[in-house]
């Protein structure tokens, strides 16, 4: 009885362990090659005035300069891993007079890495004019974003028909910021 | 009914995750089975286990995609597979471990009558548990981005792990009434030695368009994780040594401690039909010690940042704009740490069979009247659930038994659960002497490649047994 108990049980249990020890080729080294391409979008500025907004003491300014400190853009994360960013404007403008909005991005030893331009351009008829300026950092340009940690931006306005307490329109701009990145593998 | 709404309700409630024995339950010839039904029959006159090796359980198991699909020496590029996985999966999906071990264990027949009808048993045994669910939404938040899910909510109740570390000290009781029912209950202590729970998540991240800029980004955010008994392990000043010596406290009731019984019985219809149900682990663990709790909190709506005008009556620049803005955000994901004692309770498991006994022994010398288990076959159906952080587990299994010698049995079982709906287990219980071993496993379809397997589980021991109507 004994015999057929050991006989059969060792039968089992080699069954059991042959059935187990068929595995399929796997490689978890692969885990290494992970990467993954995430885009976000961000809102970015934005502003709304009207014509008589921009009047001090009852004269036309010439311009609005302001600016912030950021820490965003030279943060390891964005460092490391962005690999294209574009900011995307949309400028809507009902007065009858060009502004122009020059973004400067500035480092830590408040040097000037960048400077662009986001026009909006000119109503002549009282309606709704759309200018929608986009802005690619690759390179170099990328490279520049990735140092700024101080942004300055300055709202101009151009020549044209002079604005006072009766202007009519307004000018308003949306802006966001689509992020590229690449994550994990860097070969 | 009663009855029900508290089972579910105490269910949708608990972080749990051990898992099912369908091979086991019912086993009668292994003095474990009783650890499954306290009220199951019993057919050894005492037994001991050999300490250390007398219950080892380990049970793996994904749901969704396998180990094969990802990780496969195929040729596909890791990352197209990983998507394929993420996309393939859902938030029900979930990997979990389940591990015990038993550290010894015993039980002894006695009663007053000439017959013993009843038997205590006791022991020592670890359990790992650990579960997390398929965090599907920032899965694809992380491969896509909010780009193409504008609208599209991220929501963080998805985000759902528990593990939990404990030694359970027990001691049961079982009584056979008359020839027809016997029933038994359990007495547990747990200590709990380490636990990670993060499984009442909610709130949501979404990307909608704005008013005043493109998109909102609304964060609305109330995630927790509470701790314990991890924080001691993780201090400054501890190594490797400490941290055995702690451990070895818990075990031994040094740790967060909680109460918990088992109950069940088994009902013979006639002298071949019998019924029998247990439910186990009715208990809870008191966390109130070595604990650290973490907290984000917070809503937030971020528009993009308003340099012009941010607000010129009060002479605001848009540095103290932007600053607000930083604060608002440090505000949601700052972590707040406290040390609020909490519960948990375990994860209960309901089993329940129904069984047909049949092809009695042809008498071949002896005439062995009055032996009660005169059938050598049996078969019936078995139902296992458990509650789960976000929904109970259940398994339906169908078995045949088959005693093949006196010192031999054999179990088969063919389960339908959340893995799998075809998976095949086996077991078998051999006696040589007075030394019991036994050794069961499932999923046997799926061990000619064990990677693409949704669930694998293996249980084996030693004991040491004296059987009745021996001698």
């Amino acid at each position: 009885m004994q015999k057929h108990i050991i006989k059969y049980s060792f039968l089992i249990i080699i069954a059991c362990l042959s059935l187990f020890s068929c595995v399929k080729e796997v490689d978890f080294d692969q885990a290494d090659d992970i990467e993954i391409s995430p885009v976000m979008e961000s809102s970015l500025i934005f502003f709304e005035g009207q014509a008589n907004n921009f009047l001090l003491n009852g004269t036309e300014i010439i311009s609005i300069k302001d600016s912030l400190s950021i820490n965003f853009f030279n943060s390891e994360f964005i460092v490391d891993n962005l690999i294209k960013a574009d900011f995307e404007f949309e400028a809507i403008n009902s007065i009858n007079k060009e502004f122009q909005i020059h973004v400067d991005l500035i480092d830590d030893a408040e040097q000037l890495l960048y400077t662009f331009m986001v026009p909006a351009l000119p109503s002549t008829d009282g309606s709704d004019f759309i200018s929608t300026p986009k802005e690619e950092f690759e390179g170099d340009k990328l490279e520049a974003l990735k140092k700024t940690s101080k942004i300055v931006f300055t709202l101009s306005l151009l020549p044209g028909e002079i604005i006072n307490e009766t202007t009519l329109g307004r000018i308003q701009l949306k802006s966001k910021a689509v992020f590229y990145f690449n994550i994990g593998d860097k070969g | 009914m009663k009855f029900l709404i508290l089972f579910l309700t105490v269910a949708s409630y608990c972080s749990s995750f051990s898992q099912n024995k369908q091979v086991l339950y019912g086993f009668s010839d292994i003095p474990q089975s009783l650890l499954l039904n306290p009220g199951g029959k019993i057919k050894n006159d005492w037994y001991f286990g050999i300490p250390l090796l007398s219950h080892i359980h380990v049970n793996v198991g994904i749901t969704g995609s396998t180990v094969y699909d990802i990780f496969a020496n195929d040729g596909i590029d890791f990352n197209t597979k990983l998507q394929n996985a993420v996309y393939g999966m859902s938030s029900n999906d979930f990997f979990s471990v389940n591990q015990q071990l038993e550290i010894f264990s015993g039980g002894f027949s006695f009663g007053s009558s000439y017959e013993k009808n009843e038997y205590l048993s006791f022991g020592l045994y670890q359990e790992l548990d650990f579960i997390a669910y398929f965090p599907k939404d920032f899965a694809v938040l992380a491969l896509e981005g909010n780009q193409n899910n504008i609208n599209r909510p991220f929501r963080a109740n998805q985000i759902s792990v528990a593990a939990e570390a404990i030694s359970v000290l027990h001691l049961g009781y079982n009584k056979s009434v008359n020839d027809n029912f016997t029933f038994g209950v359990r007495g547990k202590i747990y200590s709990s030695i380490a636990n990670v729970n993060s499984t009442k998540n909610e709130g949501r991240f979404i990307t909608v368009p704005g008013r005043n800029n493109f998109y909102d980004h609304i964060f609305n955010l109330d995630l927790e994780a509470r701790t314990s008994g991890i924080a001691s392990l993780t201090d400054d000043g501890s190594d490797s040594k400490s941290v055995v010596r702690d451990l070895k406290k818990r075990i031994l009731f040094g740790g967060n401690l909680g109460l918990g019984f088992d109950i069940g019985f088994t009902q013979q219809l006639n002298k071949q039909w019998s019924l029998d149900a247990s439910l186990l682990d009715v208990g809870f663990i008191r966390h109130t010690k070595d604990i650290e709790n973490y907290k984000i909190e917070g809503d937030f709506v971020f528009e993009g940042v308003n340099p012009i005008f941010p607000d010129l009556e009060n002479g605001q620049t848009a540095d103290d704009y932007w600053n607000e803005i930083e604060d608002d955000f440090e505000d949601i994901f700052e972590l707040d740490t406290t040390a609020t004692k909490y519960t948990t309770w375990r994860p209960i498991k309901l089993n329940t069979s129904l069984n047909y006994a049949f092809g009695k022994k042809k008498i071949e010398a002896c005439n062995c009247t009055g032996e009660e288990d005169g059938y050598l076959n049996s078969t019936g159906l078995q139902l296992f659930a458990m509650s789960r952080p976000k929904r109970p587990l259940l398994a339906l299994t169908a078995y045949y038994y088959r005693r093949l010698f006196n010192g031999l049995q054999v179990k088969t079982t063919y389960t339908i659960d959340s893995y799998s709906p075809y998976n095949i287990g086996l077991g078998m219980s051999a006696n040589l002497g007075n030394l019991n071993f036994y050794v069961m496993a499932d999923n046997f379809l799926e061990f000619k490649n064990i990677y693409n397997a949704q669930s694998v589980s293996l249980q084996l021991g030693f004991n040491y047994i004296f059987n009745k109507n021996e001698d």
